[in-house]
């Protein structure tokens, strides 16, 4: 990874869409208890080309977080393909996963999802901590600086406003410029004056990084922003659209 | 500036090496590092007693090994219960450099105000000791008893009898003045009990004391002083083969191993309880690892998302269970060496070697790194669980800290390897070490069982109808990761240890109590020549004291069992006291074969002898065997085998005769009876001495003091230490207690939300509280009580049932401690604004 300052990467032209960055093939997902059997994903097909962004919403249940899940290599699945960076990520042992992670995606979660016991700063540069990388706690400062926390850097997650965390969040999943970015109802524990500024917020980062976007929501507003709409109902793919104003 | 990506580590050691790994462990500790160094202080305890041990062990066995020859006085010391002849001395004498002699009995000392008392008289002559020396107020009195007549007594003695130099003591006929007091004895002989105080004369007087006939209770003593070079165990050989094959000796190096077994068995017996509390503490850390890891499964599965690696992440706990570990073992070690040096220091006056109060660094070292290992192996168990906590839970949340049972059998089995090498580090012995660990485990797993069917009856007990704030406070001790097991695990052993302690001190205080029982002697009229057996029975008629028994004593050996063979060990060279009669006395039992009332013509003696003293010889019924009686062969056939409850005060034997058989032999007389005031004990005794000066007069009241005197010696230190595993539960309880703060206030949020007072959570709290400890007594209570029926049926043959007011002391006192320390660490739950406590999402 070379060391290209955060305000120059995340500025540059979005890139071509050249070739798929995701790739989702057969999926099935099954829970299996001692007693029930319980399918929630299956024939999932769909891909993401570099640089796309893709909205995935249904009603509670349809199996849009277990999607974002097995997409992100968080869950294994049932049986089916999930190909990231046209890696295979069911070939991969859970480490070879995490280290894919690592280098290729960032992520957003609903409930922010920062370590307690860190810093604001010291959250966001944990991914790049865990690739052997230091010394760039002023590209750290420089994002939180741009997500509008340039004065908070050393606040702890519960001293931050709901808000505030979730910016702290986008800043880490964007620190190490990763390929894609999931994001799982970014804006589900915001109000709607705060969830505005982040969703703008995140959808700038990601186009001035030319990241990948797969966004999980039950917000029509918020899903409207991607370029495509993945409708799911009862774990399958319902439906998709192709929005004019994507890129 | 930016430095070049490193590569992750590829595995768990890498990683632990690794600064990120050491640099998160320390931030992720930031809010919970109080609770956390708490938890560590549970193993501090046990390393402590540890290293104190295993170095006062070290230090003693460095003392014995430097100072043997002085401990023993001489290069070689031969001691036999008949007089050594002067041919005999002369051969011996011709074999070494230097000799003392020396003759030791048990007589009475009358003093000037008329008092008398039972003391081991040490008749010495020559220059001993050889090695090492006497100390004596006036220092010179040594040497003068070695050339004018004089006697030398302790300075208590001398005070308890208001005695002085220069006064006179009655010995037998003789009149000996007080030439000083002993500060610093003589060496003991191993053989001679520590029941009576010693007194030294000039051996030249011991004759003329008129006190030793051919059958008295005597041991004659030759000390030799060799040559530089010469081999005492070549000398000891030679002795055997050219003079006398029954005589006993000892040179220094048996002597330190006399004095290492004793350590040893102290240590093995004091290190059991310092591995308990080291297991309890260890318990406790991996309690703490275990309740901080589950607080951390969202981290943890965040730091997975993030692109963390299993190992790694097991790396970062891993590196805060060892740094609590060793923060734990130095603290540990640290003590430890404090409780050595200490005890050495204050006992410096008192120990019959040199003991320099310094710390023995290796076995510190050792025993320090043993316990970070043991308490770091039981850390795994929870840790290794990290490794299945998966990157999912960031999206679905709720996930617990689980485990297989099955994977853990590794790290099970790693724990046993670990603490068997530890027990083996103070006994060498590896079946031993192996059965006090198995022990161990399995009282631990009691410990664990009475505590979960507790907990499992409790929730099942909780009726509908309870008041509400009742069911509440009983319900919480199931709320998740509440760490009740754990808490009642180590209140519950430290009541089960305090507990088991003073019961065993009773049952031991009842046995020693002689009054308590009507037929047991206190006193013991020993060395009763047979023509004075009349006389000494008519003083106890006028002085209205009952004869309970008048027993016949002979000295025998065993020459040979079944035909020519030769009795194997010790068993050869052993001396028996045995006696005759017609009848078993009450603490006998006949197990098997016949009792004989008299000897039937023409056949050999039939013998009747203790079961456990058969086997050991290796007898069965009907075995014929050679005794030697003072140098008369006696045939006789094993024909029964008795039970002996040694534990009461009767005089008892391994062998005993028909009558018709020893009448003739060389012996004397035990005749006991029972004195009601240390009066009439005092007139007794010196109405006995008077008329029979020989005779000797030993009172068991006395030698019981000085049983319970050591017995409360003993019961002190294992009180100590049974303290230290105490010390091991106070941190796991306090952490147990503030590792559920965070539930109980966001609970009593939850219900002061709901309109519950504050009066109302703080009664859930106590009656919480109450219930763990009156649950934590309970399980130490209950097998307390075990351990207490087992010990009155089978070693004491007591009342097997507790004392009902210990028992209700000791649920006070767990539940107290259990309320008072809740209530402690509860402080504020009831002050906190909810919305505060709701915001912040604790």
């Amino acid at each position: 990874m070379s060391s290209v300052s955060p305000t120059t990467s995340l500025n540059h032209e979005p890139k071509p869409v050249k070739r798929p960055i995701l790739e989702v093939r057969d999926l099935r997902k099954v829970h299996r208890t001692h007693t029930h059997e319980v399918t929630v994903l299956r024939d999932v097909n769909f891909a993401l080309q570099e640089g796309d962004s893709c909205a995935i919403i249904g009603p509670s249940g349809s199996g849009k977080t277990t999607l974002l899940g097995l997409c992100a290599g968080l869950d294994n699945a049932t049986s089916g393909s999930v190909l990231l960076d046209g890696q295979p990520l069911e070939d991969l042992s859970q480490d070879q996963r995490a280290a894919l992670r690592n280098r290729l995606v960032g992520f957003v979660f609903q409930s922010f999802q920062l370590i307690p016991t860190l810093t604001a700063i010291e959250n966001v540069l944990v991914p790049l901590e865990l690739r052997g990388e230091s010394g760039r706690d002023k590209e750290a400062a420089e994002l939180l600086k741009q997500v509008g926390l340039g004065d908070r850097i050393d606040h702890y997650p519960l001293q931050l406003s709901g808000g505030e965390q979730q910016r702290v969040a986008l800043a880490r999943a964007f620190i190490h410029r990763p390929k894609i970015l999931f994001a799982d109802e970014p804006t589900g524990n915001l109000d709607a004056d705060t969830a505005g500024p982040i969703v703008e917020m995140l959808f700038r980062l990601n186009r001035e990084a030319g990241t990948s976007l797969v966004l999980v929501t039950h917000d029509p507003a918020l899903a409207a922003k991607a370029r495509r709409v993945v409708k799911m109902s009862g774990g399958t793919i319902i439906a998709e659209e192709v929005q004019s104003h994507g890129e | 500036m930016a430095s070049d990506p490193k590569p992750l580590p590829g595995n768990l050691l890498v990683a632990l090496f690794h600064p990120w790994t050491w640099k998160m462990a320390w931030r992720d500790s930031r809010s919970q590092r109080l609770r956390l160094v708490i938890f560590s202080l549970a193993i501090v305890s046990g390393i402590a007693a540890l290293v104190a041990i295993h170095s006062l062990k070290a230090s003693i066995e460095k003392g014995v090994a430097t100072q043997a020859k002085a401990l023993l006085g001489s290069d070689l010391q031969i001691t036999s219960r008949r007089a050594i002849t002067d041919e005999e001395f002369a051969k011996l004498a011709a074999m070494s450099e230097d000799t003392s002699r020396e003759v030791t009995f048990p007589s009475m000392l009358k003093f000037p105000a008329g008092a008398v008392r039972l003391f081991q008289i040490r008749g010495i002559g020559g220059p001993y000791p050889f090695y090492g020396t006497v100390d004596t107020q006036p220092p010179d009195a040594w040497k003068r008893l070695q050339q004018e007549p004089g006697i030398l007594l302790e300075q208590a003695l001398l005070d308890q009898f208001q005695a002085k130099p220069g006064d006179l003591v009655e010995l037998g006929k003789l009149k000996l003045p007080i030439l000083g007091a002993i500060t610093k004895p003589a060496p003991r002989s191993g053989r001679f009990s520590g029941f009576a105080p010693e007194a030294y004369v000039r051996l030249a007087d011991v004759a003329d004391s008129g006190l030793l006939g051919s059958n008295s209770m005597s041991s004659s003593v030759v000390h030799l002083k060799f040559k530089p070079g010469v081999s005492a165990k070549a000398e000891k050989d030679r002795i055997k083969d050219e003079v006398n094959r029954s005589f006993r000796t000892e040179s220094p190096d048996d002597r330190r191993e006399t004095i290492g077994d004793a350590v040893d068995n102290l240590q093995q017996f004091l290190g059991i309880i310092a591995l308990a509390s080291l297991v309890l503490g260890a318990i406790g850390v991996a309690g703490a690892v275990h309740a901080h890891v589950s607080r951390r499964v969202p981290v943890i599965a965040i730091l997975r998302c993030l692109g963390c690696p299993r190992h790694l992440a097991c790396a970062i706990y891993f590196a805060q269970a060892g740094a609590l570990g060793l923060l734990g073992a130095l603290i540990g070690a640290a003590l430890g060496i404090g409780l050595q040096t200490g005890v050495l220091w204050l006992f410096r006056g008192e120990l019959p070697l040199e003991i320099a109060p310094t710390p023995e660094w290796k076995v510190v070292a050792q025993t320090a790194a043993s316990g970070f290992a043991v308490c770091c192996g039981f850390a795994l168990l929870p840790l290794l669980k990290i490794r299945r906590i998966s990157p999912a839970v960031t999206l679905r949340g709720g996930a617990s800290l689980e485990g297989q049972p099955l994977r853990a059998l590794p790290i099970y089995l790693l724990l046993g390897g670990l603490l068997v090498l530890l027990a083996l580090n103070q006994d060498r012995d590896w079946k031993r070490s192996l059965a006090m660990v198995g022990g161990l485990a399995a009282a631990f797993a009691v410990l664990a069982l009475v505590a979960r069917s507790l907990i499992f009856i409790t929730r099942r007990i909780v009726r509908p109808r309870w008041p509400y704030l009742l069911r509440q406070g009983i319900s919480n001790l199931h709320r998740p990761h509440n760490q009740t097991l754990l808490f009642l695990l180590s209140l519950g052993l430290g009541t089960f240890l305090l507990v088991t302690i003073l019961l065993a001190g009773r049952l031991i205080q009842q046995r020693l109590d002689v009054t308590q029982t009507a037929n047991s002697p206190s006193i013991y009229l020993i060395d009763v020549q047979p023509d004075q057996v009349d006389g000494v029975r008519q003083i106890l008629t006028d002085q209205k004291l009952p004869i309970l028994e008048d027993t016949p004593m002979v000295t025998m050996r065993i020459q040979s069992i079944r035909g020519d063979e030769a009795p194997q060990g010790r068993m050869g060279r052993r001396e028996f006291r045995s006696t005759y009669r017609d009848s078993l006395n009450p603490t006998e039992t006949l197990v098997a074969g016949e009792w004989h009332k008299s000897v039937p013509p023409g056949g050999p003696v039939p013998l009747s002898m203790e079961e456990q003293i058969a086997g050991e010889i290796g007898l069965k019924l009907g075995d014929e065997l050679t005794l030697d009686v003072q140098g008369v062969p006696v045939k006789a056939k094993l024909t029964s085998l008795r039970k002996v409850d040694w534990s009461r005060f009767n005089l008892n034997f391994f062998m005993v005769f028909p009558p018709g058989v020893l009448e003739d032999a060389p012996g004397f007389h035990v005749i006991t009876t029972k004195t009601a005031t240390p009066a009439a004990t005092g007139e007794l005794q010196r109405v006995v001495v008077d008329k029979f000066p020989n005779v000797s007069t030993v009172d068991l009241t006395l030698i019981l003091k000085t049983v319970r005197d050591i017995l409360g010696k003993i019961s002190g230190v294992i009180s100590v230490l049974a303290g230290f595993t105490v010390l091991a539960g106070l941190p796991i309880l306090i952490g147990t207690l503030l590792n559920g703060r965070d539930l109980r206030l966001r609970e009593s949020v939850l219900l002061r939300t709901l309109g519950a007072s504050a009066r109302q959570v703080r009664a859930i709290l106590v009656i919480e509280y109450a219930t763990l400890g009156l649950l934590s007594a309970l399980t130490g209570i209950i097998l307390a009580a075990g351990a207490n029926a087992a010990l009155a049926t089978f070693v004491f043959k007591a009342d097997p049932w507790p004392p009902a007011g210990l028992l209700a002391a000791a649920f006070a006192t767990a539940t107290g401690l259990s309320v008072v320390g809740g209530l402690l660490l509860s402080r504020g739950v009831c002050n906190h604004p909810p919305l505060e406590i709701l915001r912040s999402g604790v």
